[in-house]
């Protein structure tokens, strides 16, 4: 890690001449800048737990965790940039995908690593090389989620656009059974490619072509619960805008994806050579979105249409879940005009519906979405926001007596109270939200209903000659099912204030939550923080977070009365370069 | 008559005889419609027989739909001997009894395997027998179970959904979450593990979920509700700022501008990677998901490509900016639907 460590120091001292050099240059007007960021932060978490050995609440930090940032962006004249993008944190803490699990990583490991970037993408004029690793999202359907360490370009010539890029996604890790234990992974190359052409504000269009393969001889122990694979996907994507704001957009997708690549070829199935030799595992399906609206000033108004083939897998979103159909509508406008030409009112609304196991025409789910946005100024002292919010879900009995149906009704109402003088200016605001959800037995049939209702009142007044800035909110929180009830009260106080001629702004929390679950006795937790933003220079910021959350329960847990402290402190350093303010 | 009844005993004997090993066949009731998915928990085959038989054999099965349909059969010229020592007892896996690249699918399943690789929801029946490599000859008896595919769905996180805006006091004091149960419903039971993190700052949220510590993971049996109780300090930015009071008394309370599509588009921009101290929309930026456990506590999936349970992540917002300043009503504004693509 030494050797790491070194590079970005390396680095930084590198981009601290060059700052001066800019600001020399600068001067003399020559064409050289230099902007962005560099930094460096530690975070140290403490957790202390009673009575000993008890283990009821686990860490959710690392102990110590150091990171760093390094983005500066040089322009040499009009034509050339070169920007960095370098964040990486020297503790692997991976829990979900490849690396999850890892403690001990070797260097191509933490290259690679989601946690970590080192991007470099100089461009000159409509070239850009994209090198290290890049989050690059050419549609919805073919590839965005994932980063890829490697090499590539992005060239626009006129209308037209060019895109290439391949490396790795992952490296292999081997599994290891623990503790602690390591899921395993295979290491995954990838290819994208991508042939458009656009027109800004007209018109846009591309074939997007995405293939990922994992390397099946890049670990000794494989994973357990996966086999090495093979995804290959294709797309065309259109957008076109018009005049009076109308636009319209659509996706269609192919993937052939093999989910196990040490089964054999299978001739009796279709393959896309030389991109893809399908396998006995290889499936293959398709995909698809359709989307057209209307966007202005006061009105907008769309529709959405999605479908995703039960087979269809893309490398590029792995979460993505298939064999489904969605449909929405939704909208925005604003009403009610007042005396400078804006809008008193304002409503945002959606409608849509999601099947579920399209594929399945027995066990089909349902989904509906409904939300509303109402809000209304009616003069300078009120306003009030109503919302609701409703989803419902439902399959057919299927293998089970009864369907699943569940369905949340959400429903909040929120007016405030604004007034005061050259000196000071106060909001009240009050908030109820009562929200309902109701899940029904696929066995018995019984529903149980589970009802929330919170009110909140906040209270902050704003000095306008005064560098104070306190604030007070009280929150009331009762959940309740058959057999469970849970109370919830939080008073919460801030204070915010500055200090050496504004140049420190500091923010100190205080908050207190009584929770009670059926008779047990209540819970008490305290929770207290302190914020410090430090403007040392005009580039030099140095920023502080301290907090403190102290719990302790009553006798619903085994041992009664256990308790936690945590502790977090954060602490780092930012480095502007250039002369931007 | 005492011919014909000599004939049919001495062909019956000859069966038996050629039943050289004893077999047992037992499937899971509702295995995954994946049959690359199925493990030792959704079919064992065990072989016995006695001491000193041994050899190699072919394992002969089909597959057939409740309406006595053949589903699939075993191309027994493809099939990969199997050494049967039943001294020490054999008992073989999905893999070695309906390996994928020796069965040979059928009109409307071929169809649904190629497209998914997974057998369409229904009543199934497996009949599986061991024949000897060449000449086909019986050496076992047919065993043949019953079972039924319901092609189960992951989870699907609900609330927050995905790219909700929630006020920071309500979230310094309690989330909830809410999802739909895994469809339909399996006969065992299963656990969901709710799981947050945070995305911190120059991270997207998918980086966010596949590299942080999450900030919760809390296992859940038996309902789709979980009410989070953070303790984290979130903290609201701004107060302070002459220049933001100023802003927010002219621009926020004066002009709201509630629904502006431009910070709608703002937001989406930045929820890959939140710049705090932008009192524009200066947000803590959150992903969660569901990671669904079967009763052993092995991820449970029907065919998904990570074999991890975790089902399609939601992105949620807290917003730090102080009450006057953020132009959304609370509860929440919801930019589901058409506006929630990914950038």
């Amino acid at each position: 890690m030494n050797t790491k460590t070194n590079i970005l120091l390396f680095f930084i001292v590198l981009l601290l001449s060059i700052d001066s050099i800019a600001q020399d240059t600068a001067g003399k007007k020559k064409p050289f800048s230099i902007s962005g960021t560099a930094g460096v932060s530690y975070e140290h978490y403490g957790l202390s737990r009673k009575p000993t050995g008890w283990t009821g609440f686990s860490p959710r930090k690392p102990w110590n965790q150091m990171r760093f940032n390094f983005t500066p962006t040089m322009k040499f004249g009009k034509n050339f940039s070169l920007p960095f993008n370098f964040n990486f944190a020297m503790k692997p803490t991976n829990f979900a995908g490849p690396y999850a699990g890892i403690k001990k990583q070797s260097f191509s490991q933490f290259i690679t690593n989601p946690m970590n970037n080192f991007g470099l993408n100089p461009k000159f004029k409509s070239t850009e090389l994209l090198l290290g690793t890049q989050y690059l999202n050419y549609s919805e359907l073919s590839t965005g989620d994932i980063g890829v360490f490697g090499a590539g370009f992005d060239i626009r010539p006129g209308t037209y656009i060019l895109k290439f890029f391949t490396g790795l996604s992952q490296q292999g890790v081997n599994y290891l059974s623990g503790p602690p234990s390591v899921n395993g992974a295979y290491k995954r190359k990838n290819w994208m490619f991508s042939l458009g052409k656009a027109r800004e504000e007209k018109y846009e269009m591309a074939f997007n072509f995405v293939k990922a393969k994992d390397e099946i001889s890049s670990i000794v122990t494989p994973p357990l619960t996966i086999k090495p694979q093979e995804g290959f996907t294709m797309s065309f994507v259109g957008k076109a805008f018009f005049k009076g704001g109308f636009f319209i957009n659509a996706e269609g997708a192919q993937s052939l994806y093999t989910k196990d690549l040490l089964l054999p070829v299978d001739p009796t199935k279709e393959s896309f050579k030389p991109f893809l030799t399908a396998r006995s595992s290889t499936v293959k399906d398709y995909a698809g979105n359709f989307g057209i609206g209307r966007r202005s000033k006061n009105f907008d108004i769309g529709a959405k249409l999605k479908y995703i083939g039960a087979g269809f897998q893309t490398p590029g979103y792995p979460f993505m879940l298939p064999d489904r159909f969605d449909y929405t509508l939704n909208t925005r406008f604003n009403a009610w005009k007042d005396s400078t030409g804006g809008h008193k009112m304002n409503v945002v609304a959606s409608v849509g519906k999601r099947v579920n196991n399209v594929s399945n025409t027995t066990l089909k789910a349902e989904q509906f979405i409904a939300n509303l946005n109402w809000f209304t100024q009616f003069n300078e002292h009120w306003n009030l926001n109503v919302s609701y919010n409703n989803f419902g879900f439902e399959t057919p009995s299927g293998i089970n007596p009864f369907g699943i149906k569940n369905v949340s009704n959400d429903f909040g109402v929120n007016p405030s109270y604004t007034w005061g003088n050259d000196k000071v200016i106060h909001l009240m605001s009050f908030n109820y939200n009562y929200s309902k959800y109701n899940e029904r037995d696929v066995i018995t049939a019984v529903v149980t209903s589970n009802n929330t209702h919170t009110a909140l009142l906040t209270y902050v007044p704003t000095f306008l000659t005064k560098n104070i800035s306190p604030d007070f909110s009280m929150m009331y929180f009762y959940n309740s099912v058959p057999g469970f009830k849970l109370t919830l009260i939080t008073f919460g106080s801030g204070l915010g204030w500055t200090a050496l001629k504004k140049k420190m702004n500091m923010r100190a929390q205080l908050q207190y939550n009584y929770s009670k679950t059926n008779s047990f006795k209540n819970n008490n937790n305290l929770v207290a923080s302190l914020t410090n933003d430090w403007n040392v220079s005009k580039k030099f910021t140095w920023n502080t977070f301290i907090s403190t959350n102290q719990f302790e329960y009553g006798n619903e847990i085994i041992p009664n009365n256990a308790s936690y402290l945590e502790t977090t402190i954060r602490t780092g350093f930012q480095y502007r370069f250039g002369n931007a303010p | 008559m005492k011919k014909i009844i000599l004939i049919a005993a001495i062909c019956f004997t000859g069966e038996i005889c050629q039943a050289q090993f004893n077999t047992t066949l037992i499937i899971a009731p509702y295995p995954p419609g994946s049959l690359l998915s199925w493990s030792i928990k959704d079919l064992t085959y065990i072989v016995s027989g006695s001491t000193g038989v041994a050899g190699q054999v072919l394992i002969k099965a089909t597959l057939k739909a409740a309406d006595g349909t053949v589903a699939a059969t075993t191309d027994l010229a493809k099939a990969r001997a199997i050494t049967i020592n039943p001294a020490t007892g054999n008992v073989l896996y999905a893999a070695d009894v309906i390996p994928l690249d020796v069965m040979i699918f059928t009109g409307k399943f071929k169809v649904s395997m190629d497209k998914s690789g997974k057998l369409p929801a229904g009543a199934y029946e497996l009949c599986v027998q061991l024949v000897s490599p060449g000449t086909f000859q019986r050496l076992s008896e047919e065993r043949c179970r019953m079972f039924n595919i319901a092609s189960f769905q992951l989870p699907i996180p609900m609330m927050p959904a995905n790219e909700t805006v929630l006020d920071i006091e309500k979230a310094n004091t309690a989330i909830t979450f809410r999802w739909t149960p895994v469809a339909p419903r399996p006969a065992e039971m299963l656990t969901y593990r709710v799981t947050v993190f945070e995305v911190l700052d120059y991270q997207t949220p998918m980086q966010a979920l596949r590299s942080n510590q999450p900030l919760l993971t809390k296992e859940i049996i038996g309902t789709t509700q979980f009410i989070w109780q953070p303790q984290l300090g979130f903290t609201m930015c701004c107060m302070g700022d002459p220049d933001f009071d100023l802003r927010m008394k002219k621009d926020s309370i004066k002009n709201p501008n509630h629904g502006d599509p431009d910070f709608d588009l703002k937001m989406k921009k930045d929820s890959g990677g939140i710049v705090h101290g932008d009192p524009d929309f200066d947000a803590y930026a959150f992903i969660w998901t569901i990671q669904t456990l079967d009763s052993r506590g092995v991820p449970f999936g029907d065919g998904s490509i990570n074999g991890d349970g975790i089902s399609e992540p939601n992105v949620f917002f807290i917003d730090r900016r102080p009450p006057a300043m953020r132009r959304t009503g609370p509860p929440s504004r919801i930019l589901f639907l058409n506006k929630g693509k990914r950038n």
